[in-house]
């Protein structure tokens, strides 16, 4: 029963379809959110009264990072969709999303260790929570190139998305490590399970660029994923209909 | 809470001497995300263009 449903509302078909009408959307609400959550904290919130002025980094930093372990959670739950129900949708979207996690995850790093040398005095330092996050960039570099290594495009999809679930052990590492070991890197200042230690100036602008970069990564994953689509099933009868 | 934070232009680009870090990193994400859009849009265009 499972199966004939997630078989059911996983077609290639029926995601084209829902994500043509999501797309224009999701655009303009997640750029809409996004410019008016940076301009809010890269010029409306107060300065930090430690930090000065090199805190409004956190705008982009903690967004890029909260998403680079997000996509990774979604090719993980798609990589079992699609090991174990065979759907094909699933290894599709676990091709687009990769190089969008890689990108997102680079940029993480990138502003976490600009935002390093005024605050701590370097740009790099291999504590749990930094070099986490550099294993979880080099896995989406091997989830990328391991698909493209294979000709055989149904092995590929297999052999990715077993590497995608053996590389999810990395996501509670990555979230814990500023628990579980002393490091140089703050803990969590905003928590789902409430709580925050940033004063609401600053937090509400951090929300709103948090959504405004989700729904902006959506919608370049839907066209991503639809141009891929159209590329693997190029022979299918439903696409000829749909061009 | 919505006041500006700064007294003019100039303030605003250097932000106390921190301005360097903050602008270069808002620019290469910015460049980054238009970057992937312009790559996806162009794929899309030539998936349908192959049909």
């Amino acid at each position: 029963m499972i199966s004939a449903f997630i078989h059911k509302f996983s077609s290639p078909k029926s995601y084209v379809r829902l994500t043509e009408k999501l797309y224009p959307f999701f655009i303009v609400l997640g750029v809409s959110l996004l410019t008016l959550g940076w301009i809010w904290g890269l010029l409306f919130a107060p300065q930090d009264a430690v930090q000065g002025n090199s805190y409004r980094i956190i705008f982009l930093h903690v967004p890029s990072v909260i998403f680079a372990e997000l996509i990774y959670f979604f090719m993980a739950i798609c990589a079992l969709m699609h090991l174990v129900w065979r759907v094909k949708l699933a290894a599709y979207l676990i091709k687009a999303a990769a190089p969008i996690g890689a990108m997102i995850t680079f940029l993480g790093l990138f502003s976490g260790s600009i935002w390093g040398i005024p605050t701590w005095g370097t740009w790099w330092q291999w504590d749990a929570r930094i070099t986490s996050t550099l294993i979880l960039f080099i896995m989406y570099l091997g989830v990328i190139t391991l698909h493209g290594s294979f000709s055989n495009l149904i092995k590929a999809d297999r052999l990715m998305s077993i590497l995608v679930i053996i590389g999810v052990i990395n996501i509670p590492i990555i979230k814990k490590s500023v628990d579980w070991w002393s490091t140089l890197h703050q803990p969590a200042s905003i928590s789902i399970s409430g709580g925050s230690s940033i004063d609401p100036s600053m937090l509400y602008p951090l929300l709103i660029s948090i959504i405004g970069l989700g729904f902006t990564l959506i919608s370049l994953g839907i066209l991503s994923s639809r141009s891929y689509i159209f590329t693997r099933e190029k022979n299918k009868k439903w696409i000829a209909e749909h061009v | 809470m919505f006041d500006l934070a700064f007294s003019n232009l100039h303030e605003i680009l250097d932000m106390n001497g921190h301005g360097i870090y903050v602008w270069s990193v808002y620019a290469l994400g910015i460049s980054m995300i238009v970057i992937s859009f312009s790559i996806a849009k162009k794929r899309e265009s030539l998936a349908y263009k192959k049909k």
